[in-house]
């Protein structure tokens, strides 16, 4: 409780204009930086190599003459092997070098120490090997964001460089895409193992269907439909809008304060056995005569002939029947 | 091209020319095979469906019949003419819910991907929002047996180039028949209902990639239509069972009809940057501005009543209107490396949506012994949201293994929407947010056999929108996994959110807990046997305060779920002496069984024996079991036996 006290005092003291202090925290981090930049030797990993550092590479044919077996899937199966081709990156001839640094060393030597290996550094040194060429795409854009990044799961942790399935280094089919989620994710996995879940495992969807994996600007990297809105309105275009009279808590919370997307054993997927449970839990302000409620959160309280002993009145939808929000009557009657 | 044009004929062919014949027949050294694939063909019996039909078409909804159970194909060309390589993948055709992929690539010139589903929704539960169940009328008021169907394409032209113009349509679309009540005062008659939906999405745009940033900027547009048909001309009693004043309230026929059409515009620009090595640059703008114009008119015969005395016997409503929604997004994030073991990474979002619409109602009352009344209504509303996120985070390699992370982060904003019904003061309610997030976690590993990572969230919240929003909470995660031998990995994962808001009235206390076991073992490289299975215990816990109507007497919302999910799979391959491919018997399944609110045991094992009758065709049976049981509804319980014998043709 002492670090929830301690946001609390911060919380008082957050009324300074939170882009001021984002300005601050900015220019004092870039300042660092241009100081510790200045005295750091370059990294291994830093991009395409200067024309000195030309001399420590061996080119892919000498990493061919031990490694035949890897360069020949590579080159039939991997779409990594258009760097051998290609100019865009400069990595041309030496693709190998491309993510295990210069191997002239090596070659000389054969020492495994004398060559970068990528499974073995921390994730983000690996990653950085990954995003000189794949940063600037718009997969990453969010990749700040996400909570791969965050958690340190690393590129290679789902797209295996050498041992891709059938040449493919994103699966692409729902089960594989699935698999490989639920292989860390066992316990969202679980939850699609309940009565009423999105059918995943009729292999109808998958996860990145929802999510999407290398980040996103909204929570639980959940991805985008018409540029801004949450992804579940991509399979859900008649739940959009805009509404004539909305239902605050689908924009402000989303779908998630009603749904269960994972499952449940409740139906529709609601995160209540009983639907009257899941209103009234936030219908149940008292207003007082200014409008504001006690609690000093907003939402409304049940009309007075609402008699929930009657099974009747606690079934909400039945009457309120456009409760994701409605164009032509504003308590959801139709 | 010729022999690729008899491709798509050889899983059928194959296992008529003897294996011999082909090994004559192809003298040269192995080249790499142009076309490989899988076609998985069945017939599905279903046995008597026992317990509640509705519920198992519900949950379920598989029937008997021949499917394509899964198509698997892929072609490369050498000789890169019209693509170097040709997937297509499809799953499930002639069950409800079936998918098709095709994605062709010629590198350098065109990408193209096209996706198709269509899902059945089907929800008759008779226990879901029913006010006739405790009568013994397990019909839902609330039903639907719908299909929506998804397609969406993408063509890329220059892939892998600098500059990459792209093109997209997509379409989403539901349609289908169900009950739904029409809603007068006083009472409410569950009638038929036809929907149908459908919304177009239009994008182009183009991508920069160049080596040290990326800009892409993406226009789009959508149509959207939803034509809705509410109607009976059968006599309906509705859910009141009483009569009113002495008077029985009835619906004799109804008419009503949605016509809601949209249209919206959508534009996005993301940005990538590395101006130098030590700093990484990210940011997107995004604007929406969607809008829907509303027809709507419903024409009802019966006995209605007006206010709480006055009887009519027609109802004519008319409704036009519409609402616009502009919402703008941006996002903007710099990475620092100022040191080889330490990143910054400083972010900053903002969100604002703004929704406005009005709408004109004009009523007629028709009644049978007085002249007609007419009534006409405008009203207006009002949403707005402003959400603003401010985030830093810190990660340090503390050694080669350890990586520390810790950051904070800042919420905030405000909402504006029409007032509650009740609401004395008749003036907008107005929301705010202002929650204190801080962050901490690990990530630790050991060997490369070994890795452990924690993340610690904790949160103080001001003030939040709603009684149940996240307020003060802490949420843990930790995962550990651990490669115990080369054939034995295990894995550990748990997530806690707990979650408070001690304000008066409110007293609202959630704790959501999931815990996880896994394992896989594959001895001898799954020579043999493979083993894979996980247990999860998961429990949800809520208490609120409420008001019960009539009399808003204080009283506790209490919700509970203590479930527990095993899942395995163990798969044994038989000896077969010369085979190519060897003969597997497969079981396993879920196992859900859950206590608490809503008691739940739902079963799906399986059994699979596969047989191979050649080196490019297999013979297969399966075997499901579906049993959900709900202690509280006893009535909405199943069980069935599934039947599968098919043949998997590969190539």
């Amino acid at each position: 409780m002492a670090g929830i006290a301690s946001f609390r005092r911060l919380e008082r003291r957050s009324n300074a204009p939170p882009l001021f202090a984002f300005a601050t925290v900015l220019a004092a981090v870039v300042l660092f930086s241009h100081t510790i930049v200045a005295q750091q030797a370059e990294q291994p990993e830093g991009g395409a190599a200067s024309p000195e550092e030309q001399t420590q590479y061996a080119g892919s044919e000498m990493c061919q003459a031990c490694h035949e077996d890897i360069f020949s899937t590579f080159q039939k199966k991997n779409p990594h092997a258009v760097v051998e081709t290609q100019p865009k990156h400069g990595w041309e001839g030496r693709a190998c070098e491309s993510c295990h640094g210069p191997g002239a060393k090596h070659s000389e030597s054969a020492d495994a120490g004398e060559i970068l290996n990528p499974a073995k550094l921390s994730p983000a040194r690996t990653d950085a090997i990954c995003l000189n060429c794949h940063l600037n795409t718009p997969t990453h854009v969010g990749r700040v964001q996400g909570g791969h990044a965050k958690g340190q799961v690393s590129c290679v942790g789902c797209h295996p460089v050498h041992h891709a399935v059938d040449g493919e280094m994103a699966q692409r089919r729902h089960s594989r895409i699935n698999a490989q989620c639920a292989a860390c994710h066992t316990d969202v996995w679980a939850s699609f193992q309940r009565p009423h879940a999105h059918r995943l495992e009729q292999r109808a969807m998958s996860c990145v269907d929802c999510h999407n994996p290398h980040g996103s600007f909204l929570p639980r990297n959940l991805q985008t439909a018409l540029a801004n809105e949450p992804g579940c309105f991509k399979c859900h275009g008649d739940k959009r809008g805009p509404f004539v009279f909305e239902h605050a808590p689908v924009r402000l919370d989303g779908c998630g304060s009603c749904h269960e997307p994972h499952g449940s054993a409740n139906p529709r997927m609601l995160i209540r056995h009983e639907v009257s449970n899941l209103c009234l839990e936030c219908h149940s302000n008292i207003f007082s005569p200014t409008g504001a409620t006690a609690s000093g959160v907003p939402g409304g309280i049940p009309t007075g002939f609402h008699d929930l002993r009657s099974a009747r009145f606690r079934n909400c939808t039945i009457c309120h029947v456009k409760v994701h929000g409605s164009h032509v009557n504003r308590d959801f009657l139709r | 091209m010729k022999r690729l044009t008899l491709i798509p004929l050889l899983p059928l062919l194959a296992p008529l020319v003897p294996a011999q014949e082909q090994k004559a027949e192809s003298p040269a050294p192995v080249q790499e095979q142009a076309a490989s694939g899988t076609l998985d063909v069945g017939y599905r019996w279903v046995s008597d469906v026992g317990g509640n039909w509705s519920a198992y078409r519900s949950v379920v909804n598989l029937n008997d019949g021949f499917r394509v159970l899964g198509l698997d194909f892929q072609v490369r060309d050498s000789k890169k003419k019209l693509f170097d390589t040709l997937t297509l993948f499809a799953n499930n055709w002639g069950d409800p819910y079936n998918v098709s992929r095709l994605e062709a690539e010629r590198s350098g010139a065109y990408r193209l991907t096209f996706d198709y589903r269509n899902i059945a929704y089907y929800n008759f539960l008779p226990s879901f929002a029913n006010p006739l169940l405790g009568q013994g009328n397990l019909i839902s008021q609330r039903s639907f047996d719908m299909r929506r169907r998804l397609w969406n394409s993408e063509l890329e032209l220059r892939p892998g180039k600098r500059v990459i113009p792209y093109i997209g349509f997509s379409r989403d679309s539901g349609f289908g028949t169900g009950i739904t009540p029409f809603v007068a005062t006083a009472n409410e008659y569950p009638v038929a209902t036809d929907l149908d939906d459908q919304t177009n999405y239009y994008r182009g745009g183009v991508r920069l990639e160049f080596n040290r940033w990326h800009a892409t900027l993406e226009q789009g547009g959508t149509t959207f239509k939803d034509d809705q048909r509410v109607f009976t001309n059968d006599r309906n009693l509705g859910n009141r069972g009483v009569p009113l004043l002495g008077q029985t309230l009835v619906l004799d026929r109804v008419n009503e009809a949605y016509g809601i059409r949209g249209r919206s515009v959508f534009s996005r620009g993301l940005l990538t940057a590395a101006p130098a090595k030590w700093v990484n640059l990210y940011g997107q703008f995004r604007f929406s501005q969607p809008r829907t114009d509303v027809r709507h008119s419903a024409d009802a015969q019966g006995l209605f009543v007006l206010g709480a005395t006055r009887f009519f016997n027609g109802q004519q409503i008319l409704n036009s209107g519409g609402a616009k929604q502009p919402h703008t997004s941006g996002n903007f994030s710099v990475e620092l490396r100022p040191h080889a073991r330490v990143r910054v990474v400083e972010s900053i979002m903002t969100d604002r949506l703004h929704n406005g619409s009005s709408l004109l109602l004009t009523e007629q009352f028709l009644f049978a012994a007085a002249p007609n009344e007419t009534r006409t209504l405008f009203s207006a509303d009002r949403l707005a949201l402003n959400y603003n996120r401010q985030q830093a985070d810190l990660f340090v390699d503390v050694t080669s293994r350890l990586t520390l992370r810790g950051g904070h982060r800042y919420e905030w904003g405000d909402s504006t929407f029409r007032p509650a019904t009740l609401n004395p003061s008749g003036l907008p309610e107005n929301g705010e947010l202002k929650r204190n997030v801080g962050m901490f976690g690990f990530n630790y590993r050991a060997t490369q056999r070994l890795s452990v990572n924690t993340d610690y969230e904790g949160a103080s919240a001001g003030s939040t929108y709603f009684r149940t929003s996240l307020h003060n909470y802490h949420r843990f995660r930790a995962r550990v996994r651990f490669q115990a031998r080369t054939s034995l990995q295990v894995a550990a994962n748990l997530h806690l959110l707990d979650n408070e808001n001690p304000a008066t009235g409110i007293e609202y206390d959630a704790r959501n807990l999931a815990g996880t076991l896994s394992f896989q073992w594959n001895p001898a490289n799954n020579k043999r046997v493979s083993l894979l299975g996980d247990y999860t215990y998961s429990s949800y816990r809520s208490d609120i305060m409420f008001l019960l109507p009539p009399f808003y007497t204080p009283a506790e919302s209490r919700y509970r779920d203590n479930g527990h999910s095993i899942t395995g799979l163990m798969e044994v391959n038989l000896p077969a002496a010369g085979a190519a491919v060897t003969p597997k018997i497969s079981v396993g399944g879920s196992m859900f069984t859950s206590s608490g609110s809503r008691p739940t045991d739902y079963y799906q094992p399986f059994g699979r024996f596969l047989l191979p009758l050649h080196r490019n065709v297999a013979c297969y049976a399966e075997w499901r079991w579906f049993g959900l049981s709900q202690a509280a509804y006893v009535f909405e319980g199943f069980r069935t036996h599934h039947t599968i014998v098919g043949l998997r043709l590969s190539l």
